[in-house]
């Protein structure tokens, strides 16, 4: 008794309580790839971890748009973010036209949409009281329309510019630019919602809203700009993707909505919001893109990759969120 | 002034209400489509609007009993590939084998679905988003592309009169009552029986309060089971009809139908928060969704622009029903915190 108390009140014990799921988390990327060592034999390389750190890097920029979304509670998710990158990538090829010298008017393009979009979501979900799924679901059409309009009857044309390239697809010696990114928008991230005011009324409305209103909070308001970043943010990844790819095509960005809630799950963050770590988010998103290689270096394609996703997803929704009656 | 509020009262009812716009519409289709009332459009009619009908009651019992199910569509392209991988063409008993062996899948994807939202308590949303991608996956395993073989005789699914051997007089009963029809009033009659048991009234005490209702010792996990077990049902009656109809499995044919239903669910009266509403409305909210669309499409928009209208209308009709709702219900219980 006295020894097992004394072993929770070393300092060892309190940190590996605190950070038990990205501990997990970790563990289960070392997992993926010693499995993957053993099966493939040429799984495990420096050039391999790097290429999977640059496209998880992706899969961890729309996951931050959930986190957002996710910490301000009201059971919200964000599925429009796959087809809002779409869009302002399709549109603003044309408008970059491979110019450096156009891409303010592109970013310009851009933050307008994501606003205007998350707010939409922002305002049906807060205000209007409609499940947050629902919601972006039906968004995630309305966008996939405009797309379908947008793009008929005639080939997307324009590239990106040649910055956007450069900060997406390549490489700093073996180091991928994007992860520099990462490296920045991390503690930046970091910094905003554990150390500001914002970040606390984020936090705060989604671990007990009524606790957040009768201190203050403007909980509406919060939830409804928790939609307009994600929106936005969404938006400028459509820039990124575009920079990575070289073009724009009409389902660019539907493929990151599974893996970037996925990444959010596996990184450990409460779905009711209230709580979450982007490091986990981070892991998470590697974690999935491991998973992704293996499966598809197994070639199992895309069958593999969606019936693993949603199977570990639902796996681990069992052990972090699960809330069983006790009798 | 007695008749006044007579009529008073009955706008303010909203099953009223909707009777009305389902009118309306009935009769602006009516008056666009030509030859509306000839039997050839209305078993066309009939067989178009049928899939979201099935649909739309599925999902509603779920919603009733507290959860949402988002994996309806691709349950559904899945049943379509189980039942076109079990049949072989010119062996008609495989089709049976293949009826039998879909049942039981949809019954499988009922109960994940059921242990998900029921025992173990996750978010409805969430946790059928995730078995939503796992059925897709397993759908694509089964069919990568659109394909797959039928027996001869389940086209009485969609066409009787398509099927060579079939006696004259289930040829003619065929063309009066079309099959999807059959398939309708098959569903209504199951969700007939269950409300008329005590599960269907624990369906509704359990999405309505599920504390109480476990408090009254309401086994509330089972309810919920139950209750995408039936959706279940009607998710593999809606695959009938379609493998009858294209005579091949899809892995991405039902994805589009997920949101209608929910949207038209929502028409309907079903209450998102679960415990309110009844399914036969539900079947009238689909009704209203079709013809909403039957009549866009006469409007002569372009193919490119469908997408654009389809997503607009779930959006709108969503948050005119919650609004209608919130503005008709402002007495008390509900908290106006957040």
């Amino acid at each position: 008794m006295s020894l097992l108390s004394k072993i929770r009140d070393t300092p060892v014990y309190n940190a590996v309580d605190r950070y038990k799921k990205l501990i997990i988390a970790f563990l289960l990327i070392v997992l993926l790839f010693v499995v993957g060592e053993i099966v493939l034999e040429t799984f495990f390389s420096v050039g391999q971890i790097l290429l999977t750190v640059k496209l998880a890097s992706f899969i961890a920029l729309f996951g931050l748009c959930q986190m957002v979304v996710i910490a301000s509670g009201g059971s919200g998710l964000d599925l429009s973010v796959g087809y809002m990158a779409t869009m302002t990538a399709v549109f603003t090829a044309a408008i970059m036209d491979g110019q450096n010298s156009n891409l303010w008017m592109a970013i310009l393009v851009a933050l307008g949409l994501g606003i205007a979009v998350g707010l939409v979501n922002g305002v049906l979900t807060a205000y209007v009281k409609l499940p947050p799924l629902v919601v972006t679901l039906a968004m995630a059409n309305i966008l996939q329309g405009i797309i379908n309009a947008y793009t008929a009857g005639k080939n997307i044309t324009g590239r990106p510019s040649p910055v956007l390239q450069i900060i997406a697809a390549k490489s700093t010696g073996m180091f991928p630019n994007i992860l520099f990114i990462l490296l920045i928008v991390t503690p930046i991230v970091m910094i905003i919602m554990y150390k500001t005011k914002w970040g606390l009324k984020l936090f705060g409305s989604g671990a007990n809203q009524t606790a957040a209103y009768l201190s203050g909070v403007n909980v509406k308001m919060v939830r409804c700009t928790a939609f307009i970043i994600s929106g936005t943010l969404a938006s400028l990844m459509g820039l990124v993707l575009i920079g990575n790819m070289g073009i724009a095509f009409k389902d660019m960005g539907s493929n990151y909505v599974m893996p970037s809630i996925a990444a959010v799950v596996v990184g450990g963050v409460s779905l009711t919001g209230g709580e979450g770590n982007y490091v986990g988010v981070l892991l998470g998103a590697i974690f999935l893109q491991t998973l992704t290689n293996l499966l598809v270096a197994l070639g199992w394609g895309d069958a593999g990759k969606w019936t693993g996703f949603g199977i570990v997803l639902f796996v681990l929704l069992i052990v972090y969120v699960s809330n069983r009656r006790k009798r | 002034m007695k008749n006044n509020s007579v009529l008073k009262r009955l706008i303010s009812n909203p099953d009223f209400s909707r009777l009305l716009i389902l009118i309306l519409m009935f009769v602006l289709t009516a008056v666009l489509q030509r030859n509306f009332f000839a039997m050839r459009s209305i078993v066309r009619n009939i067989d178009s609007f049928m899939p979201l009908i099935l649909m739309t009651m599925g999902q509603a019992v779920v919603i009733i009993s507290g959860g949402l199910d988002l994996s309806v569509g691709t349950a559904l392209s899945l049943l379509t590939c189980v039942l076109t991988s079990v049949m072989r063409a010119g062996v008609p008993i495989t089709g049976l084998y293949a009826l039998v062996v879909t049942f039981a899948v949809a019954m499988a994807i009922g109960a994940i679905n059921g242990v998900g939202i029921g025992y173990l308590r996750i978010p409805p949303v969430i946790v059928t988003f995730a078995t939503s991608f796992i059925w897709l996956g397993i759908a694509l395993f089964l069919r990568p592309t659109p394909g797959g073989e039928t027996v001869d005789w389940f086209q009485a699914f969609y066409r009787i009169r398509n099927i060579e051997t079939a006696p004259a007089f289930l040829k003619a009963f065929g063309e009066i009552i079309p099959p999807s029809l059959i398939l309708i009033l098959i569903g209504c009659l199951v969700w007939w029986i269950v409300s008329r048991t005590r599960t269907g009234r624990y369906i509704y005490a359990v999405g309505g309060n599920s504390q109480s209702a476990y408090e009254t010792g309401i086994n509330t996990a089972w309810v919920q089971m139950k209750a995408c077990m039936i959706n279940s049902v009607f998710i593999f009656l809606t695959a009938l009809f379609f493998v009858g109809q294209n005579g091949s499995g899809d892995a991405r044919m039902g994805d589009p139908l997920t949101l209608k239903a929910i949207a038209a669910a929502v028409v309907g009266g079903i209450a998102l928060t679960g415990g309110r509403g009844s399914v036969f409305f539900a079947l009238i909210g689909a009704l209203i969704f079709s013809f909403v669309s039957k009549i866009i499409f006469f409007a002569n928009i372009p193919n490119a622009y469908q997408t654009l209208f389809g997503g607009l209308i779930v959006i709108i009709a969503i948050a005119a029903s919650q609004i209608y709702t919130l503005s008709s219900r402002r007495t008390g219980q509900e908290s106006k915190l957040t």
